[in-house]
């Protein structure tokens, strides 16, 4: 599930500006310790998420406003844009780990296992993991309403498929973005927070390995697409725990990029993927 | 141009005997000074200048007929074989320098002890425990027992202490997490213990729940980890999340206070073997204790003290060698008897340190000796 919540913001954003956002693991570090900051500052959990979720959404917006748009305004290669964010991710991730700021050692986080567990046999559920299916489930649901159902997603379709015609059409394309921007950034939050809840530890690094994974789930269910991508970050997830469990431990970390190759030699588009889609 | 060349070589002879003139002794101490082991470096650093300003309050180390004061220069390796390697050149570039305390993991001991035994360089890692380690050379020592020792009291405590019924062991994918993984093994089998599921996780996983069900599946009662504190707390965490009521027993580098601060309730219980225990009644321990709360705010974990005591081998083995000689120190070690924090210590022909270990665990937040 952990996957399906990063993948979404991944997707988000390239839904809309066919951008791979790989700073994203990065915001998404910054919002789990915005949790862990604000919680030990005595402002209770949900507050805490709250201001997190609405900075790291700042902190998105702040990184496209910075690197990013002056990119598309001098119309540079796509690629160029892509480094950029890979840059920006080790920018922030560099800034969490120094001494000062938090330092680069793991630290303890506050539970997300707020009802306890459920067993169901031998089975036991942690209530941080229904949590984050439900939240992972309604997150999908709010986004899929905002960007087919409102006016803010018409407009961000319309930017999506041409951006000169957008603007010609009295759409306000910067603001389009920024707003995607933001709320890719606290999706990471959310994602951030959770997740950081369920392991109970978060570092600096702590996105790296699983944003990858995460880009991978998005690719499997076909990047842009946001029900996609839930559905690939369940794919990549089982298939981790059925490697580790029949084939060791040890092909765990390399099975969401198996998939991923996978899928690009038999379905290029991803699972729900439509034809025609430009990639990157 | 040659006769430049060898001018140019003779004044920075005269200049650098200019520096021994000053009377320093320069003792680099290199280990991860940032990243996930930062606490092991830091602690490195920070006992071997305690040590320092010890020896230099008393008049600084008389090596024949001079007398110099210790300066200690920090090196931070990260954590990374990359940056050891270049961290192991630039400290042996660097002629001042009469000894090396460190490096903190075995794999990266491994990586910088090549570089240090062609240089003629002593070399004491406070805490590298594999097996191979100061096989490298005889200018590679120890101050830490290897693993087999190490883990040998550990699975006392899950055999016989714990009655553990059946056994699992969690090693990370590392150099060390491996070789640790197989001395718990064999040792469990060796004390009549039932060995029954070995789980690999890598070095910085967070996610245990498929390790868990396995363990769980296959009715481990005591899990004994090989691995750090960075393992053994959310490891800890997530056995407690998943109602796991399993007994867990860990290495000496489980004994920081860091395995507190990040599991919490969860790290009630940890077992531990450890060398140098903070909370002992001995009066030398407790002034040390107290001398080094005092200067850097914390209780000294069991490396730490171990590097603490690295030092003091280390300086004491320059004095025996009466002169600047790194042959002569080298030599000059293996004749160590040194009575120190972290117990009585010896030297045997590889360069390994015999020690005898405490058995502590967690408790109410804090550790102390063990109860079973």
């Amino acid at each position: 599930m952990a996957y399906a919540l990063i993948a979404v913001g991944y997707s988000m954003v390239f839904g809309v500006l066919r951008l791979i956002n790989f700073s994203h693991s990065a915001v998404y570090a910054f919002g789990a310790y915005m949790v862990y900051f604000f919680v030990s500052l005595n402002f209770g959990l949900l507050p805490a998420v709250i201001i997190a979720v609405v900075l790291s959404g700042l902190l998105a917006l702040t990184i496209d406003k910075v690197a990013l748009e002056p990119l598309r305004k001098k119309k540079s290669i796509p690629i160029a844009t892509l480094i950029t964010t890979i840059g920006m991710s080790f920018i922030i991730q560099n800034v969490l780990s120094i001494e000062y700021v938090f330092g680069s050692e793991k630290r303890s986080f506050p539970s997300m296992n707020l009802f306890g567990n459920i067993s169901i046999g031998n089975i036991t559920i942690q209530s941080s993991q229904i949590i984050m299916l439900f939240v992972a489930v309604i997150l999908l649901l709010i986004l899929t309403f905002l960007v087919q159902k409102t006016k803010i997603g018409l407009a961000m379709r319309a930017t999506e498929q041409n951006t000169k015609a957008a603007n010609l059409m009295g759409i306000n394309v910067n603001f389009v973005i920024s707003f995607t921007f933001f709320i890719g950034g606290a999706c990471a939050a959310i994602a951030g927070a959770l997740i950081g809840g369920y392991y109970q530890v978060i570092s600096p690094t702590m996105g790296s390995t699983i944003g990858l994974k995460a880009f991978a789930a998005a690719v499997v269910g076909g990047i842009g697409i946001l029900h996609g991508s839930v559905v690939g970050g369940l794919v990549v997830g089982v298939a981790e725990c059925l490697a580790a469990q029949y084939l060791g431990s040890n092909v765990r970390d390399p099975m969401a990029f198996v998939i991923l190759i996978l899928i690009l030699i038999i379905k290029p588009t991803g699972l729900f993927g439509k034809k025609g889609v430009t990639k990157v | 141009m040659k006769k430049i060349f060898a001018i140019v070589l003779t004044l920075a002879l005269i200049l650098s005997c200019g520096a021994f003139a000053e009377g320093t002794i320069k003792i680099a101490v290199a280990g991860p000074m940032t990243g996930d082991n930062a606490e092991y470096g830091i602690g490195f650093a920070n006992a071997a200048k305690l040590m320092a300003s010890e020896w230099n309050a008393n008049g600084g180390v008389t090596v024949g007929d001079e007398t110099y004061t210790v300066e200690i220069v920090e090196y931070d390796d990260k954590s990374d074989s990359d940056e050891a390697a270049i961290i192991a050149e630039n400290i042996v570039s660097d002629e001042d320098i009469w000894g090396v305390i460190g490096h903190f993991a075995s794999g990266i001991c491994m990586v910088a002890a090549p570089t240090y035994q062609d240089a003629e360089y002593v070399n004491i890692s406070p805490t590298s425990s594999h097996a191979d380690y100061s096989g490298i050379g005889d200018y590679i020592f120890r101050n830490n027992t290897v693993i087999t020792v190490e883990t040998r009291t550990g699975a006392e405590m899950a055999v016989n202490d714990l009655g553990g019924q059946a056994i699992g062991v969690l090693s990370i994918d590392s150099e060390w997490g491996q070789s640790a993984g197989n001395a718990m093994e064999a040792n469990i089998q060796d004390i009549g213990g039932n060995f029954v599921l070995r789980q690999e996780v890598s070095t910085d996983a967070v996610d245990f729940a498929t390790e868990i069900a396995n363990f769980k599946a296959a009715g481990c009662d005591v899990i004994m980890v090989a691995g750090m504190y960075g393992t053994l707390a959310p490891f800890a965490v997530a056995c407690n999340n998943s109602d796991y009521d399993v007994k867990l027993v860990g290495c000496s580098n489980a004994y920081t206070n860091n395995l507190i601060e990040i599991a919490g309730e969860a790290a009630e219980g940890i077992y531990a073997p450890v060398s140098f225990f903070a909370g002992s009644t001995d009066e030398r321990i407790q002034a040390y204790v107290a001398a080094y709360t005092e200067a850097y705010g914390s209780a000294p974990s069991a490396l730490t003290t171990q590097a603490y005591d690295s030092t003091g081998i280390l300086l004491e083995a320059i004095v025996r060698a009466g002169k600047l000689d790194r042959e002569a120190i080298k030599d000059a070690m293996y004749e160590t008897e040194y009575d120190g924090m972290s117990g009585y210590t010896t030297f045997d022909e590889i360069g390994d340190a015999q020690k005898v270990f405490t058995k502590i665990m967690v408790k109410d937040g804090a550790f102390t000796l063990a109860e079973f």
